[in-house]
């Protein structure tokens, strides 16, 4: 069965503390992203700023949360952004949004 | 003799019944008139307008049963407001419950499934597990993984709250949680990482080509990353529903994000009041009235 060539490679999913954990170092980090305006923060070139901004909650959040969760954090939180401009967008000319917010 | 008062004043404000204002004034006068010898200040100093209605004697014509239309009339009102009432929340209620089940019935579809069919998987306690145990109970089925970062977590958590609910109601529904990840989730992964939800949900995994087929019939996306190195950290992406099955193992809604809990609650509140097994549903098909559930 395929799971178990993997086991024993593969770490356990992270717990409830773990997860609570991570998203804690995660909203510090974004909230000194916001403190810095910086919105992409893996656009390429991104990473001398954030690295100049934000080191520190950076450094915490890669210890607490797994790369692929790194990664993925920060690709939701700019389509986030771009999701609410776009709402508020839409509101400003008028048009009913249909997805709600 | 305050009652007499009162029920004088309340007739003589009923302008629209004149026979018995009529009569009522008669014999007031007449009474005035008796009385005079007695206390001659009364009707000689002051207009009889201004005389207490009933002083010396209770006036008799005020208390015959003359007020028996309007008494009927707001009676006839708070009957037909009940009534009323009754019937809308009965047939509001009936025509919610018909459609429920005929959304319940679009959904379970004809022939084969829309959604749902067999599978073989196997659960965290490593027992096999096939599309027969959702048989004889409402489940409810989640697809997600263990390393889901934040999604997976919060619907879960969301399960267990609505699962409590349903309890109270003594709905107890099978929760089932099906992996889009089998090549990281264990059975042994999964029941560790599900101990943290609620204590009825159900883990299942198995090889990878039962996982994809149960996706695909359950219509769910998920991909892999392509070219993975064991060891490598990664996500899976997935479509996020819950899938709620009848007790004959048929897809009867399907619950999305939108929901709440409270609201994913009631929708199911309402499918298990609504739900009617195959043999009564057909039977109503076949009746002569079936034609009204079409």
């Amino acid at each position: 069965m395929t799971w178990l060539n993997f086991k024993e490679e593969q770490t356990d999913a992270p717990n409830r503390s773990a997860r609570k954990q991570c998203w804690e170092s995660r909203d510090l980090f974004f909230a000194c992203l916001d403190k810095s305006k910086i919105e992409n923060s893996l656009a390429p070139g991104a990473d001398k700023q954030v690295a100049s901004a934000c080191a520190k909650p950076l450094k915490a959040f890669e210890r607490d949360c797994a790369s692929s969760w790194v990664k993925y954090f920060q690709e939701k939180r700019y389509v986030d952004i771009k999701k609410e401009r776009m709402i508020q967008d839409m509101k400003s000319k008028g048009i009913e949004v249909p997805f709600g917010k | 003799m305050l009652n007499q008062r009162l029920s004088a004043a309340l007739s003589v404000s009923r302008v629209f019944r004149a026979a018995p204002l009529r009569s009522f004034t008669l014999s007031s006068r007449l009474q005035q008139k008796s009385a005079a010898p007695e206390t001659p200040e009364l009707s000689s100093k002051k207009p009889l307008s201004r005389i207490a209605v009933g002083v010396n004697t209770p006036p008799k014509a005020t208390a015959t049963p003359s007020g028996s239309l309007e008494f009927a009339s707001w009676k006839a009102i708070v009957l037909l407001l009940v009534t009323g009432g009754g019937f809308t929340w009965f047939f509001s209620r009936e025509k919610r419950r018909l459609a429920i089940q005929k959304e319940a019935e679009a959904n379970r579809g004809v022939g084969k499934p829309l959604i749902g069919g067999p599978f073989n998987l196997v659960d965290h306690n490593g027992n096999t597990f096939t599309e027969e145990k959702l048989k004889g109970k409402f489940s409810l089925v989640y697809f997600g993984f263990t390393h889901c970062p934040d999604i997976c977590p919060d619907e879960l958590d969301k399960m267990g709250l609505m699962l409590d609910e349903l309890k109270k109601d003594n709905i107890n529904l099978q929760p089932i949680f099906i992996t889009c990840d089998p090549a990281r989730d264990s059975p042994e992964i999964i029941k560790e990482y599900l101990s943290e939800f609620h204590e009825d949900l159900i883990g299942l995994t198995g090889e990878y080509n039962e996982i994809k087929s149960v996706c695909k019939r359950y219509r769910v996306y998920f991909s892999t990353p392509p070219d993975l190195k064991p060891g490598q950290d990664y996500l899976v992406d997935h479509s996020i529903f819950f899938y709620l099955m009848d007790p004959e193992g048929n897809f009867i809604d399907a619950l999305g994000r939108q929901y709440e809990a409270d609201g994913a609650v009631a929708k199911i509140k309402e499918h298990v009041a609504s739900y009617l097994p195959a043999d009564q549903r057909q039977q109503k098909k076949e009746a002569w009235y079936g034609f009204l559930f079409k």
